[in-house]
């Protein structure tokens, strides 16, 4: 024993020995050049050794170096890496790199930094979206990340809304981007009974965000494979910085109002467009109007302006609060937030609690471990749909004549169409979600190059409906009526990564990983409908006479991945990349299970070579292209299978065949070539991106139509193709950079999108224009073209094939009427800083995109039923000669009143999207208080909006008339311009 | 050292694949809501779940639910006022230009009856085909003959909706409607092209198959299809053809199984289930339904409080076209107190859980006279005590007409049956005219759904006028 304690300390001290001869130690601090302020969490490495560290608190850093080290590297994250020769008390000030240059991407299963990237990736972060009262957060990359287009469809709050990545890549498939979360894939599609989509990604806290990525090509969108056809989102919450403890709270508080209202007629308007209306048909007014309504409301004096009933002043608060934290071996993160709207519609209201905690742990040198954790619940109290008469904005239909209430006080329920204000006093919808979003992960260094990680992810989400609808009310009558419905999706990923990462020599470097992905969701669901209610107050289902329905249902897919990627850097200018992801699927068919994708991209950093190193002009300058397939999954979870289903006869359960299925069945697949340039000016003053795509579709999803003589109407197959293609352009520069600073980035984005191959082309439907046709856009406008009033009788006109017109419209020709995809669309972006102050400015405009107003048989054709009419019907025709577009008004009689171009509009606009002016209070005066930093700020949103458009919002899609009637307006109704105050306080 | 790394890797390797290889089995998930087609009719009960299954199609708002029944009475009606019969008043599209004669090749409701017209015939075709797995003899025939019924029953609809009436040419030969006997199975039998049978050809199938059906089904079947309903659709059938002896034959048949008997109140028929005066009726419950709140009878017709949108309304003319004290007036017809109230509509139908009464004793009566008038037989019994059953004074409050005429038989008939789904049936067989319509008025067929002629690549022909 003594013997061996004597050789283990001669072995200690011989080791002890070597080691101080073959190191040294290095003290110093680091600080950032631009206030002096202390840089915590900076790595420290020695160059060409493997020991590293991370500046403390404090920025200051102690590192062992073998003794032959001469200097040291310094990288922090948005400073520009620095080499420093060794010295005793080494005192380093890091600089603010540039920030586009040498910001982190996150890309997929990694990040990259932005010099290196050889795709195309579109970045918003935090700070160009906090403070602002979002509906949801993909919202915030409305006008900022080019080659996105969003429309967020209508004023509803949680409403889902539309987002195309580089224009529109399937017909009946999705079209919406793939999301993923912190590494999770998540549920980003309705889930609910509703016939307009509600977005599930509303329940996510927008101030948890740190950045959201969006992959648009096919090299950085590839390695997700079979789901990224329509582009990926890439969210990474905020996780916990080395340092001290920080506490941040935040307030806000806000006004909204409809961004517009539109004008209806008064009663003595209605009554002298109507009076002619009826005398014109060689009717009486009154009594039709009596016998349409049932009530003598045409000789009485009421005046009631029935569309803004339709509104209610909104409001907004939030309260946010967050702790961030660590130290070189754990980073923490924990957050809350409480956000209540009042939306400007009536009964809308949307409110929302998070909760999360991020944490990072270093076990030892080679094992690290993470949880991301987050749980919401939000409550959206929910618009009837358009189509609705149930809906706020269709009580612009109800003529003026009517008195809201009776003489008792009660609603009245004695109008031509309902009085749907009785929803609002006796009945709720109501849509609960509880949801988490966690994953967590253990990273393990097997060798300096070579990390396995394995992260675990979930995402629950449970979506409780509610509905009661009292007796008075439409759709509750006669005895009340309550819907429950209960969504259950659970979906579990679990993805195991090696990375690769090597330098050969001073000119190579080589990182490549592999990895499997394996994902499972279910989507579980119960719903219950009852009927008769003791009364209103009682409003549950126990209480109900008659379980009038009841279902539960089951569906649910799989996916079985295996990819890999890998990039060569060769002289730090020759940027090399490959991927491949092979997907299986549940969802396809038996002889189609498993799909592949692989993309190669390259990019060459011409700066880098000797003839542009030394310009003056160009700082910066890397042309890279991209080239590969991605897919689109979301074909159903079981459309390739022959199908029966039940279908009950009254009491007795019966069979019948719903589906004839096709075992070749695969996802849709799109090539997609991108050729882009990233430069910078005047040491990178000006900087900005300029790409091109082309994207050709194949195997679109398609329903072909079978003679449904033999018993199916269609058969699902892939059989449809389409191709986009477009530019985008980013510009950003700091204009003024002395005491006044001001930033300004402007983005412009296109696509051209075209039908190219379709079984047999798609008619709009009877009341909708959309159409598709094999060498036209999707969702194009197709029907009559109006041609105006005959100035001799008044009567409607429409052109014919050989552009003659007439006033039958069944002699008209169906033609092109419009198309409602954008010509360019895009926003620019300003931010403005003077000593304290900071104000951001963001704009946005959508250039082409035409409107139908599908409301106008209704509300704009010159009194053909009851209906109010817009103002602008007034100006009717009414006597030979006159020149106009309204036609004669004649009861009943359809003039003018047939589906056609008279109800195009051009939906282009601009709008101040959001402003935000900021004061941060001075350190002197906020130490005082203990505080690390204090900002005052004033914020609105659609604060203005520029447009032709007659309707309420030219940013607007109602979301029951399906995908392919984009730009259709029905009742829909507009944003909320909103106004708020707030204040953020750190300690 | 480098060894040792790559034995970690390789360790990790069979780590990570070890994990994901037992989930490619994984991928073999089964739907929840419904079942594979191949293995979905083994037994005999799956196979009458499928016969089920045919009479729930009929049920829907496409057919018997609703457009069978309505649309014979709103193509007949007048616009914008309700004159002499009824009139349209609602907004939904499809319906409306049924009412206003401005139906066009893309009409929603056409494109529907079509379509669940030939599923319910798809079905009845899988019933028949699948035959084979019931072994019970007297099981079987019934199976098949109920199958033969609604493929009869369907393709009879279909005919006098999609092809001119019968009589518009001397020999029948244009155009009907696609005769499917075959079933469809794959792809390829699911797209076919068929191409339209004539009239006649159609004629002869319906009755071919409803004959066949009145062989094989048992005499009484609950409240399904049975012999003597097979029968009555053939009276129906004859009597559109202007067969009056056969007509006559077949109803004469149904009276004398003394199955049924005309109910002591004009209204027990709507609002009981089956009563005894009901030959066939759509069996409906809360659940089921086609009577949500944008389809079925009750909500197209009722005007009451909280329930209908009062799209029918009836002329008071109609109304007052009936003997003041006629029961049938005063139990079917009210001022409306709900949507559009104050006007008139049909009492018939009232409630969305109601049964809706297909076939009605009371025709087989009406059938029955009129041939023996026609034909100046005495089959059966007198068109006095024919007419005599339906006037009944306890159920009617009315006198007998003694020695009824033709005309007077044809107006009791219009009394009777109003807004069951008989008025353009009606004007087409007794080559009537209304407004500005004659009986072989273009207008009064319904297009070929335009989506179905492109999917022939135009075999299916379109009708004249679309």
């Amino acid at each position: 024993m003594k013997h061996m304690y004597g050789l283990c300390t001669a072995l200690l001290l011989l080791f002890s020995q070597v080691i101080w001869a073959q190191s040294k130690d290095v003290v110093g601090k680091v600080t950032d050049s631009k206030d002096g302020n202390l840089l915590p969490g900076v790595t420290i490495k020695q160059k060409g050794g493997t020991s590293n560290t991370v500046s403390l608190a404090d920025g200051s850093f102690k590192l062992t170096v073998t003794a032959n080290a001469t200097t040291l590297i310094f990288s922090y994250v948005g400073y520009t890496e620095m080499e420093v020769a060794i010295s005793n008390l080494m005192n380093v000030t890091m600089t603010q790199a540039n920030k586009t240059l040498s910001e982190v991407v996150v890309v997929g299963y990694g990040t990259r930094i932005r010099r290196e990237v050889t795709s195309s990736i579109s970045k918003v972060t935090a700070k160009d979206f906090q403070n602002l009262p979002l509906p949801s957060f993909e919202s915030a990359l409305q006008g900022r990340a080019a080659g996105v287009f969003i429309n967020q469809g209508s004023g509803k709050l949680g409403q889902g809304l539309n987002i195309r990545v580089r224009g529109i890549s399937s017909i009946s498939a999705n079209q919406q981007p793939f999301v993923v979360i912190d590494g999770v894939p998540v549920v980003s599609q309705s889930l609910g009974s509703a016939t307009e989509n509600d977005n599930p990604l509303a329940t996510l806290n927008p101030d948890d965000i740190e950045s959201i990525e969006v992959l648009k090509d096919a090299a950085s969108a590839a390695i997700y494979g079979a789901r990224a056809s329509n582009g990926v989102l890439l969210i990474t919450t905020k996780s916990g910085k080395v340092g001290k403890t920080k506490v941040n709270v935040g307030y806000f508080t806000g006004w909204s109002e409809p961004t517009k209202k539109q004008k209806f007629l008064n009663a003595t308007q209605y009554k002298e467009l109507f009076g002619a209306a009826a005398t014109n048909s060689g009717l009486d007014a009154a009594e039709e109007f009596e016998g349409e309504t049932g009530t003598t409301d045409w000789n009485g004096t009421v005046n009631t302006n029935w569309a803004d009933q339709a509104f209610q002043k909104g409001n907004i608060s939030q309260y946010t609060v967050s702790i961030t934290g660590g130290d070189a071996k754990t980073k923490f993160l924990v957050s809350g937030s409480w956000n209540d709207q009042k939306g400007i519609i009536l009964g809308n209201r949307l409110d929302r609690g998070n909760g999360r905690v991020n944490l990072d742990h270093t076990v030892s040198s080679r094992i690290k471990i993470g949880l991301n954790l987050s749980l919401s619940k939000s409550r959206n109290y929910r618009v009837p749909s358009d189509n609705d008469f149930a809906n706020p904005l269709q009580l612009n239909a109800l003529p003026p004549l009517h008195p809201i209430y009776n003489a008792n006080g009660k609603l009245n329920s004695a109008t031509l169409y309902y009085n749907n204000l009785i929803d609002q006093v006796s009945g709720t919808n109501l849509a609960t979600t509880f949801r988490s979003i966690s994953n967590a992960y253990g990273e393990l260094l097997i060798t300096p190059e070579l990390t396995f990680r394995s992260q675990v992810g979930v995402d629950f989400n449970n979506l409780q409906e509610e509905q009661f609808l009292g007796k008075e009310t439409l759709d509750g009558a006669p005895t009340g009526q309550a819907f429950n419905n209960q969504v259950t999706a659970a979906v579990l990923t679990t993805t195991n990564t090696l990375n690769y990462r090597k330098s050969f020599g001073d000119n190579h470097v080589f990182d490549a990983l592999g990895g499997i992905e394996f994902q499972n969701g279910k989507i579980t669901g119960a719903s219950v409908t009852g009927i008769g209610f003791p009364s209103n107050r009682f409003t549950k289902i126990a209480s109900a006479a008659i379980i009038q329905g009841g279902s539960s249902t089951e569906t649910g897919f799989a996916f079985l991945s295996y990819f890999a990627k890998a990039n060569y850097k060769f002289k730090d200018r020759y940027l090399l990349g490959a991927s491949f992801r092979v997907d299986g699927s549940s969802r396809f068919g038996k002889n189609n299970r498993y799909g592949t994708f692989p993309a190669v991209s390259a990019g060459w950093i011409l700066t880098e070579e000797n003839f542009l190193k030394n310009s003056n002009i160009i700082s910066f300058l890397k042309l890279r292209g991209s080239y590969g397939r991605t897919g689109n999954a979301e074909i159903g979870n079981f459309s390739s299978l022959s199908l029966f289903s039940a279908s009950a006869y009254a009491d007795i359960a019966g069979l019948i065949a719903t589906q004839i299925g096709v075992p070749d069945l695969s996802w849709e697949k799109t090539d997609q070539f991108d050729v882009g340039l990233d430069f910078g000016f005047f040491n990178n003053r000006l900087t900005g991106e300029v790409d091109y795509f082309n994207k050709k579709t194949k195997d679109l999803l398609l329903n072909v139509p079978l003679p449904s003589a033999n018993g199916f109407t269609s058969i699902t197959k892939n059989i449809g193709d389409m191709e986009n293609k477009g530019w985008e352009v980013v510009l950003s520069g700091n204009i003024l950079t002395g005491d006044i600073k001001w930033t300004a980035s402007v983005n412009v984005s296109t696509y051209e999108n075209k039908v190219t191959r379709l079984v047999i082309p798609v008619p709009p439907g009877t009341r909708t224009m959309g159409r598709l046709a094999v060498g036209q856009p999707f969702g194009q406008f197709f029907g009559l073209q109006y041609a105006g009033v005959d100035p001799a009788n008044g009567d409607a006109l429409y052109y014919k094939a050989d552009k003659t017109t007439t006033n039958d419209p069944s002699e008209a020709t169906d033609t092109i009427v419009g198309n409602p995809n954008p010509d360019f669309y895009g926003g620019f972006n300003n931010h403005f800083s003077y000593k304290g102050f900071d104000l951001d400015v963001q704009c946005q405009f959508v250039k082409g995109g035409d409107i139908y107003n599908m409301a106008g048989f209704f509300q704009s054709v010159n009194g053909d039923y009851f209906d109010n009419q817009t103002v602008d019907q007034l100006n009717y025709w009414k006597q030979a000669g006159d020149k106009t577009d309204i036609p004669q008004p004649r009861l009943y009689q359809g003039n003018g009143s047939i589906k056609s171009s008279r109800w195009v509009q051009d939906g282009s606009y601009f709008r101040i999207k959001s402003v935000n002016l900021g004061y941060n209070f001075p350190r002197k005066i906020i130490n005082r208080f203990h505080l690390e930093n204090a900002r005052l700020y004033v914020a609105a949103s659609n604060l203005l909006t520029v447009t032709k458009y007659k309707g309420y919002d030219p940013e607007v899609n109602s979301g029951f008339v399906g995908t392919l009637n984009l730009g259709h307006d029905f009742y829909t109704p507009p944003q909320a311009r909103t106004i708020s105050v707030g204040i953020n306080l750190g300690f | 050292m480098k060894h040792r790394n790559i034995i970690k890797l390789l360790f990790c390797l069979v780590m990570v694949l070890g994990m994901n290889m037992s989930c490619s089995k994984k991928l073999d998930l089964e739907p929840r809501q419904s079942i594979d087609a191949t293995t979905a009719i083994q037994t005999p009960e799956d196979v009458e779940a499928a016969v089920i299954g045919a009479y729930s199609v009929m049920a829907g708002g496409a057919l018997f639910g609703t457009n069978l029944l309505m649309v014979p009475e709103t193509q007949a009606s007048y616009y914008p006022n309700s004159e002499l019969y009824a009139s349209w008043r609602g907004t939904f599209t499809g319906q409306q230009q049924i009412g206003r004669k401005t139906m066009n090749r893309n009409n929603g409701e056409a494109a529907r009856v079509w379509t669940a017209a030939y599923l319910a015939i798809n079905t009845a075709n899988i019933v028949l085909d699948n035959l084979g797995v019931v072994t019970d003899a007297d099981q079987k025939s019934q199976f098949e003959g109920e199958a033969l019924f609604v493929r009869g029953v369907m393709h009879f609809e279909l005919v006098r909706y999609f092809g001119l009436p019968w009589g518009a040419t001397v020999n029948n030969d244009q155009p009907g409607v696609v005769i499917k006997t075959k079933v469809s199975k794959t792809e390829a039998d699911a797209a076919e092209k068929l191409p339209r049978n004539k009239v006649s050809e159609v004629y002869a199938q319906v009755i071919s198959d409803l004959t066949a059906a009145a062989a094989k089904l048992p005499d009484d079947n609950g409240t399904r299809a049975d012999k003597f309903t097979s029968l009555a659709f053939l009276a129906k059938v004859y009597l559109q053809q202007g067969n009056y002896l056969k007509a006559r034959d077949a109803a004469d048949q149904v009276i004398k199984s003394d199955k049924y008997k005309m109910n002591a109140s004009v209204r027990a028929v709507f609002d009981n289930k089956n009563t005894d005066e009901s030959i066939f009726e759509i069996q409906q419950n809360d659940q089921n339904n086609a009577g949500t709140s944008n389809d079925g009878m009750a909500t197209f017709f009722a005007s009451l409080p909280g329930i209908g949108r009062g799209d029918v309304r009836i002329s008071s003319s109609f109304v007052n076209s009936y003997n003041a004290n006629d029961l049938r007036r005063i139990e079917w017809f009210y001022i409306g107190t709900g949507a559009r109230p104050g006007n008139w509509y049909c009492g018939k139908w009232k409630s969305f859980s109601q049964n809706l009464p297909v076939v009605r004793i009371a025709e087989m009566y009406l059938i029955r006279a009129e041939s023996n008038i026609r034909l100046g037989t005495v089959v059966g019994d007198t068109p006095e005590n024919d007419l005599a059953e339906i006037r009944n004074p306890i159920r009617t409050n009315l006198p007998v007409i003694a020695n009824p005429t033709l005309n007077q038989v044809l107006a009791e008939r219009g009394f009777e049956l109003a807004f069951e789904g008989f008025k353009i049936h009606e004007i087409k067989r007794l080559k009537q005219s209304f407004s500005n319509y004659t009986w072989i008025d273009n207008i009064l067929v319904f297009p070929i759904p335009q989506i179905e002629v492109d999917a022939t690549s135009g075999i299916l022909i379109q009708n004249p006028g679309y």
